[in-house]
């Protein structure tokens, strides 16, 4: 068949009688998806500044009504506020960012990549940001004089929570790898 | 723009160019469900694009390309999650009217089903015919490049045709 003749059988839906659409259930389906739709990275990086700024200032403000000073909660607050600062200046840019691409296919790709690329940074910040934040939790305590096992079963929870943020920043990064195979072939000659 | 005028944009878009995405949305999956649910992500899109819609561009492209680019997208999606919906779950949103399925057009779907991504998108617009140049807008990339492709995949169907 030649490719005229697969133009000619492609047309003729055009005279085939069109679906009929649910106007209500779209409309209805429009809406919850609305408001369900918030994007990933919106949400997890606006969970991160608040986590981060919340628990920044419950360190800084336990801190300031117990009696004695302890160096290390002081400094661990510092560092969660500064962690919270950092996200929101990311998340500044990001959104700055996110208007300078076309329309385009390639746009929309280099758009998709320029996200991926972010939440990649975004999990290997939250990722190494799980060291300092680990390691002054646990000098404070020892400071502070609480017991082996609290400072063990603190110890723990950051380990899962550290092979939780290795697992995340992985889908990430294959997501990543999907678009730019993509993009590429986008690109490719041929 | 206030939401009556983005409803009365979308309605009309949807009542003259609803073909156009239904061609899309064939190409992009085979299932009734997964026609609904890609048909349902086309005109969330639509519906969004509405207010950055500056008619640099015909209706016709601009929805094209809204329509391939969630396409794209949609197909990267599903090759990951395999639907945990049961089709008894879902309300369609569409429903064929019982039109006697041409053979040759099926089988020119299904071809093009076989294409990648990217391939798909760009034989759809062919077929819809539309220029290299406005196809080079639409994704992107030269006017060369279009043709580069283009002729690989006239080739490839035309090979598959004579099988």
């Amino acid at each position: 068949m030649e490719f005229n003749e697969m133009k000619k059988i492609w047309d003729s839906q055009n005279n085939e009688p069109l679906y009929a659409i649910n106007e209500e259930a779209l409309h209805n389906r429009i809406l919850s998806k609305k408001k369900t739709g918030y994007h990933i990275t919106n949400t997890s990086e606006l969970l991160l500044i608040i986590v981060n700024a919340a628990a920044g200032l419950f360190v800084l403000s336990v801190n300031f009504s117990k009696p004695g000073m302890n160096i290390y909660m002081y400094l661990l607050a510092a560092w969660m506020l500064f962690s919270a600062l950092y996200m929101l200046v990311s998340r500044i840019r990001r959104i700055k960012g996110s208007q300078q691409f076309d329309r385009s296919m390639l746009g929309d790709l280099s758009h998709a990549i320029s996200m991926a690329t972010y939440q990649v940074q975004l999990s290997q910040v939250g990722r190494w940001n799980m060291l300092p934040i680990g390691v002054l939790c646990l000098l404070g305590l020892w400071d502070s004089g609480k017991p082996a096992w609290s400072m063990v079963v603190i110890a723990i929870f950051f380990a899962f929570a550290a092979r939780g943020t290795v697992w995340e920043h992985g889908i990430y990064k294959k997501r990543k790898q999907e678009l730019e195979i993509l993009q590429k072939k986008l690109k490719a000659e041929g | 723009m206030t939401k009556n005028e983005q409803k009365k944009i979308f309605e009309s878009w949807l009542d003259q160019y609803r073909g156009l995405v239904f061609k899309v949305v064939r190409a992009y999956a085979l299932s009734h469900t997964d026609q609904n649910d890609l048909f349902q992500e086309i005109t969330i899109q639509l519906w969004n694009s509405i207010p950055t819609f500056r008619q640099e561009s015909s209706v016709s492209t601009w929805i094209y390309r809204i329509s391939l680019n969630t396409a794209i997208k949609w197909v990267r999606k599903e090759q990951k999650h395999s639907r945990a919906e049961s089709i008894e779950n879902v309300e369609f949103i569409w429903e064929d009217g019982g039109t006697k399925v041409d053979e040759r057009l099926a089988w020119l779907y299904e071809e093009i089903h076989r294409l990648d991504e990217i391939d798909r998108s760009l034989i759809l617009l062919l077929l819809d015919g539309f220029s290299y140049k406005e196809m080079a807008g639409i994704l992107g990339i030269t006017e060369s490049n279009v043709g580069v492709k283009i002729n690989r995949v006239k080739k490839y169907l035309i090979t598959k045709s004579k099988k």
